[in-house]
């Protein structure tokens, strides 16, 4: 790659031009499965989160006589948003690499159809077998529980399906990034002896350090899955210490990849809009190098509770913990800013949410670094402190995801024009009722009124005025969401809309939530490297 | 402290009592006396045993569900269902609750509707395990020495949050605050686009992480320490034995392992302890993963561990506060999660010497 050394950051018009990063446009033919991805991330969105408002109000005690669903519902939306969220980052990882790494479309298109039966499988057990031991199904709760024994092997077995599914893409992603990367490379190791090429994009790095990272959590995941079928077939049970080190290994690691994808994401398109290039270095391979390790030890804060757990390796969890917020914080988040600082920034409905989701992934870990302090886990373990902190940074994510889809669909089809002012008020309202519906959990998490409790007892009665007020910016929240997730759908429909000025360039049309500049155009060439 | 042992409180033995009295009224009835000494006990004692062994099977396989004459649980309150239900019913749903809901029986099936359409599982009970149980809710309520519902609880409005709450709360939205207006500067500084000096920027960046780098150890420093493990040698005043299961927590003086267990040993039924104690609670469970959360009399978390199978927590707490205290489960067990509850008093009296104002509320 060319590269023009430079100790600035261009912020005129036309530096940015000269320092747009070079992008080859999407490779028609795999469009399919990321429109599809993108069909059923928002429908199985809308749907589950539509569950999440329906456990809101019963909690706030609207909904008497529907309470009996409350379990079955909570464990179909963990596990489902958890899932969703963590395919949907995937689809979106691998869209964005397609321009250095291709995939293979084969196993994406197994992918899909994977996580498709996954899903049914899982709707079979919790609509028809009332299956509720949880998204994370915590041993031996789903023996043990009051829905019916098949119910639980369905549900074991849809997570089968989806543990091998993804197993087997993760492998093939890497496979892709060896085809045209050394391992070495591929994880930026050259960055760390100091030599500057090959240039290799900071989403390869993430989404390599992820996937083997990856790879260890579904291993575990099958572990677990393995120990409940022995159960099953021998009566023999499993300790449970053991298996909640492994399920936590697993469940924890998983969703903080789903995060990391979302980033990988971010590296990839913002500097697009920005007019500046965001690339690898040392300081961003040590960083993600770090990770690698760093996020398969945080997980012991989910054990803090369990005295038993030798006391070491509660203490190896707190700085884990923290440890693992310290690259985030100082490499990717002060990256974006500075990336976007003074930038010739073009803020359309993707930058927007990009720029969003990294304010709320900051946000959301600073609500997990304080949880993961031993101290104040006594006073916040599985209280509703943990819903709030997740919500936090999943819901950005989901806002990286959304706004990525959104980018996408805006390189497909150039020449619409941007809905600015609507666009505005969109995103006005997501934040607004976002910030209720959060704020709700973490006042009752502050309370101490316990997560999982269809029904709060009498002495945290108030917890139920937090349900509802919750259930009300929810609702606020999930019709904005559906506007959005139209706006988005939209964005694909190639060259429609009649008399559409052209995007690239036009200031008035591209510019946006700001008054006016024109930017940086897609496909632009030249780049500008910025060193140690 | 005081305690009451459930199974060996049980008074009420029909004929037993009164014996006294009936020989005082002369010899006239001496005969008569004669024959209920010999043979009034002798079936007393035999309905006594029916009982006592419905009691132990009802504490080992129905509170989960059901209470004798406490309210409603995940199942109805079973006292007086005998006067309710035909005890032909009442055996066969005892024994084979799924087959009489299969079989459409009307009475199961409204049941079902009317405890949120959680069927009441087959428990594997002997038609002779169903005859005692009968028995046991058959008895006078002072016979089936069930516990006296709980005081009224009222709603009461939110209360102060606590210092270490409103510490973790503000410190939040402290942090919250410098990101939103962090993000807010950078974003907003787009109106006006300049160069930016990278290297400058780099320069920040390692005072940031140097900063920040102090910062977490030195959190780290002042925490750890804290952390709530029991320290090796770490001598409580007392021991309470804690077994959690689906859904309920068993307080007991000795250790308790298995369900037969809880019959056996000394149950706690109205746990009080003294204010300053230093309490040893050993936490474990009997079925699933539970969790043992203290709420303090500010309805307020102090101090949690979980209850585990196959393990045993000890959390050590210095009770600091008196008051009525609440005792949730924390980790999710299945449909009757948020009705697992127990609930425990500090007194005043008797401040124990080791009493101090100063010792943490988790002891080191
Ligand atoms: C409008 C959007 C949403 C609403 C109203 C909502 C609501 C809720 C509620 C009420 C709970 C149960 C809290 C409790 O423990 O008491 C919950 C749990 C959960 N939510 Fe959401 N949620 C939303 C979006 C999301 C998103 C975007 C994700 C993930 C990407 C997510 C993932 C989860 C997970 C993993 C759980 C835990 C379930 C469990 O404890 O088993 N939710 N949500």
């Amino acid at each position: 790659m060319h590269t023009t050394p430079a100790t600035t950051y261009p912020g005129t018009i036309g530096a940015a031009d000269a320092a747009a990063p070079s992008r080859d446009l999407a490779v028609p033919e795999t469009q399919s499965t990321i429109y599809a991805w993108m069909l059923t991330t928002a429908a199985l969105f809308v749907i589950l989160a539509l569950l999440g408002v329906y456990m809101r109000l019963v909690q706030g005690g609207a909904l008497a006589g529907l309470e009996s669903w409350f379990y079955p519902m909570m464990t179909l939306h963990g596990i489902g948003m958890a899932g969703l969220w963590f395919v949907a980052s995937m689809a979106c990882a691998c869209e964005a690499l397609r321009k250095h790494v291709l995939a293979s479309s084969a196993v994406a298109v197994f992918a899909l159809a994977g996580t498709v039966v996954g899903v049914v499988l899982l709707l079979v057990s919790v609509f028809m077998g009332r299956f509720a031991a949880g998204w994370y199904f915590l041993y031996p709760l789903p023996l043990q529980g009051e829905w019916p024994a098949w119910s639980a092997v369905t549900f074991l077995l849809a997570l089968t399906v989806l543990g091998v599914t993804w197993l087997v893409w993760s492998l093939d992603i890497l496979r892709a990034v060896a085809v045209k990367y050394s391992l070495s490379h591929a994880l930026g190791w050259h960055y760390l002896r100091g030599e500057t090429e090959p240039a290799v994009p900071p989403a390869v790095i993430i989404v390599t350090v992820s996937m083997i990272v990856n790879v260890v959590a579904l291993v575990a995941a099958v572990v677990v899955l393995v120990l409940f079928y022995l159960e099953l077939l021998t009566g023999r049970p499993s300790d449970a210490l053991l298996m909640k080190n492994l399920t936590f290994l697993f469940g924890h690691t998983l969703v903080n990849l789903a995060m990391y994808l979302a980033i990988a994401v971010v590296y990839d398109a913002l500097p697009d809009y920005a007019g500046r290039p965001w690339k690898a270095n040392k300081i961003v391979a040590i960083s993600w190098n770090s990770v690698l390790l760093i996020v398969l030890l945080a997980y012991f804060h989910h054990l803090y509770m369990d005295f038993v757990q030798p006391a070491t390796v509660q203490y190896i969890g707190q700085i884990a913990s923290y440890a693992a917020s310290l690259p985030a914080a100082v490499v990717t988040i002060f990256g974006a800013l500075l990336l976007v600082y003074h930038a010739p920034m073009r803020w359309t409905l993707a930058s927007v949410l990009f720029f969003l989701g990294l304010m709320g992934w900051a946000i959301g870990g600073i609500g997990a670094v304080i949880d993961s302090t031993i101290v104040a886990n006594v006073r916040l373990h599985n209280t509703l402190w943990v819903p709030a902190h997740f919500h936090t940074y999943m819901l950005a994510g989901f806002g990286i995801i959304v706004g990525h889809f959104y980018h996408c669909g805006r390189l497909q089809a150039q020449g619409r024009a941007e809905r600015t002012g609507y666009h505005t008020v969109l995103v006005t309202l997501l934040v607004a009722s976002a910030c209720g519906f959060l704020a709700m959990f973490y006042v009752g998490g502050a309370y101490s009124v316990p997560r999982r409790y269809s029904v709060y007892p009498i002495e945290l009665a108030h917890g139920a005025t937090y349900a509802l007020w919750a259930a009300v910016f929810a609702s606020v929240f999930l019709l904005t969401t559906v506007l959005c997730l139209i706006e988005v759908v939209g964005s694909w429909r190639k060259g429609a809309t009649g008399g559409a000025e052209a995007w690239v360039g036009k200031s008035a049309v591209a510019g946006s939530l700001r008054p006016s500049t024109p930017n940086a155009a897609i496909g632009t060439s030249a780049v500008s490297r910025v060193d140690q | 402290m005081r305690y009451t042992h459930p199974n060996y409180c049980y008074t009420g033995r029909p004929g037993g009592t009164g014996l006294r009295e009936i020989l005082s009224r002369g010899l006239k009835f001496l005969l008569l006396v004669a024959l209920l000494m010999w043979a009034g006990p002798a079936w007393a004692q035999e309905a006594n045993r029916e009982v006592e062994e419905g009691r132990a099977l009802f504490d080992e396989k129905c509170v989960v569900c059901h209470t004798n004459g406490g309210g409603d649980h995940i199942g109805p309150d079973l006292a007086g269902v005998v006067d309710r239900r035909s005890r032909e019913w009442l055996a066969r749903f005892i024994t084979v609750p799924d087959q009489v809901l299969a079989e459409g029986d009307p009475l199961a099936t409204e049941l079902l509707k009317k405890y949120n359409g959680m069927p009441m599982p087959n428990l594997g009970l002997s038609s002779d395990d169903a005859e005692d149980i009968i028995q046991y809710l058959a008895a006078p309520p002072a016979a089936a020495g069930a516990a006296a519902p709980p005081a009224a609880r009222e709603v009461q409005p939110a209360p102060e949050m606590l210092f270490a709450q409103s510490m973790i709360l503000y410190i939040f939205l402290g942090i919250t605050l410098v990101i939103v207006v962090v993000f807010g500067i950078v974003g907003l500084s787009t109106y006006e686009q300049t160069d930016v000096d990278v290297s400058k920027a780099f320069q920040l960046r390692r005072v940031l992480f140097t900063i920040g780098l102090i910062l977490v150890a030195s959190v780290a420093i002042a925490t750890l320490p804290q952390a709530p493990y029991a320290k090796e040698g770490t001598k409580a005043d007392r021991i309470i034995y804690v077994a959690a299961r689906q859904y309920e927590f068993v307080f007991s003086e000795e250790p308790i392992v298995t369900v037969e267990d809880i019959s056996r040993s000394r149950r706690i039924t109205s746990l009080e302890l003294f204010g300053g104690e230093l309490v040893e609670f050993r936490v474990t469970s009997l079925d699933v993963t539970h969790g043992f959360g203290i709420y303090g009399p500010e309805r307020q978390l102090l101090a949690q561990t979980q209850a585990m199978p196959g393990y045993v927590n000890r959390l050590l707490v210095r009770m600091e506060r008196t008051g009525p205290f609440l005792v949730l489960c924390l980790e999710y067990c299945a449909g009757g999660h948020h009705l697992m509850e127990a609930h425990f008093t500090v007194d005043d009296e008797e401040p124990v010497a080791s009493h101090s104002t100063q010792a943490p509320l988790i002891a080191r």
